[in-house]
């Protein structure tokens, strides 16, 4: 069915995904897909979870750390500076520290722990998740779009919820335990008794916020996760691969777009042999995608005449996605 | 008190962490699960190092919680990071640090 339907029939599907490997097209189809939904007098955000995100290119816009930055009418674009994310949480961290012990300075030990935690690859990423919880529970927005990051990461993404959720609750059980043992020996001071609770409700905490996001990912009712892809083999393969473990992941996916088709009418003119045998190479393929993916195909996008960017050009790709046949 | 505790099972997929390894993890958890009646009564301390251990077990190259999330534990363990890893660097072995 063409996507336009999806949204018609599923209009309680309010959070947005565009999945699929770098370079073919998520981005693009994200931003047209806000453009169409703005256009439908919905309000609607398109945020970047991509440490290098490339919404401030195709809105021709320097959205960066800026929050929510109104592109045109109903259609407002973020892109997570997930640094500046990470050095106010480590300030925050600090502060709690002095505040909890009385403290003028940090410990040395602490403070390198601090710097060293920032540091870590996975920090920026994790950062990153958690500040895309605070988005989607504002219920600010009628639509929710997350531009993914290419392929790889998006798995990444997912599994880590499901990792974390798993570890989480068995270190919150385990600390749940303790506690009683604690109650049992008779030996603990009041203080140490309200600390124990607070840990325990920051376990909860993380829970929550873990919870919150992965638990939008896999729902059905309310998300909608659309593929790209492109007709050429190796694609198609990784594709194919990603649906299983997607559906491992129990990712609802929504169906599948089909990028960057060579219009075959070409071929009807006097065109050069290699864009024909493109044209050739691109039908065989495309039989394989409706051979392997069936009518969860939605669309075919054509390649259009030049790069992506700027609103008039994200307009046309909203057309052609929404207002084109399958 | 005469509390049965769970034995806390591992899960046999590697689901991505794949750095950890299945016996550093069957250990953590055997550890957690088996000897906590024996010495949770007599050494607190020990399971406030285990805790310390699980939530901050990046010190030991151990990836566990996200790190913007353990951070986020960070203010209370502050005082028992210094004497966990005097301890920790001291023992031969964890196995001896619960006999």
């Amino acid at each position: 069915m063409p996507i336009a339907e999806i949204f018609q029939k599923f209009p309680n599907r309010r959070y947005i995904e565009f999945g699929g490997k770098g370079g073919l097209g998520k981005t693009t189809f994200s931003a047209a897909t806000a453009y169409w939904l703005a256009k439908q007098g919905h309000k609607v955000l398109v945020f970047s979870v991509d440490p290098q995100a490339s919404l401030s290119d195709i809105f021709e816009r320097d959205i960066f750390g800026k929050g929510a930055v109104e592109i045109m009418p109903n259609l407002f674009a973020q892109e997570i500076d997930a640094d500046r994310h990470i050095h106010q949480y480590q300030e925050q961290i600090r502060q709690k520290i002095r505040d909890m012990y009385g403290l003028d300075k940090m410990p040395e030990e602490i403070e390198s722990y601090i710097q060293a935690a920032a540091a870590e690859p996975a920090m920026e990423e994790s950062a990153i998740f958690d500040a895309v919880v605070d988005i989607v529970v504002g219920a600010q927005f009628d639509y929710y779009i997350y531009d993914l990051v290419p392929l790889g990461h998006a798995l990444y993404y997912l599994s880590m919820a499901s990792i974390y959720d798993e570890w989480i609750g068995k270190v919150t059980s385990l600390r749940e335990e303790m506690q009683e043992y604690s109650q049992v020996a008779a030996l603990l001071e009041r203080k140490k008794k309200t600390e124990e609770d607070e840990i325990l409700a920051e376990l909860q905490y993380i829970k929550g916020r873990i919870n919150t996001s992965s638990g939008i990912l896999t729902d059905r009712e309310r998300t909608a996760f659309f593929f790209v892809v492109t007709p050429e083999e190796m694609i198609i393969l990784d594709t194919q691969k990603a649906a299983t473990l997607f559906a491992k992941y129990q990712v609802p996916i929504s169906g599948y777009i089909v990028n960057r088709v060579i219009p075959a009418e070409l071929a009807g003119e006097n065109i050069p042999e290699y864009l024909r045998r493109r044209i050739t190479m691109q039908a065989d393929y495309l039989k394989q995608i409706d051979r392997t993916f069936g009518d969860e195909v939605l669309t075919r996008v054509p390649e259009f005449e030049r790069d992506i960017t700027g609103l008039e050009m994200i307009g046309r790709v909203a057309e052609s996605l929404f207002g084109g046949q399958a | 008190m005469g509390k049965k505790l769970k034995k806390m099972k591992v899960k046999e997929e590697a689901k991505g962490l794949k750095g950890l390894g299945h016996s550093a993890k069957e250990f953590l958890y055997g550890m957690a699960g088996h000897d906590m009646t024996r010495f949770a009564l007599k050494t607190r301390g020990s399971m406030e190092h285990l805790f310390i251990l699980i939530t901050m077990g990046d010190l030991l190259g151990i990836p566990i919680l996200p790190p913007y999330y353990s951070l986020r534990l960070l203010p209370y363990v502050v005082p028992q990071i210094s004497t966990w890893k005097r301890r920790m660097l001291r023992e031969k072995d964890l196995t001896d640090a619960l006999a």
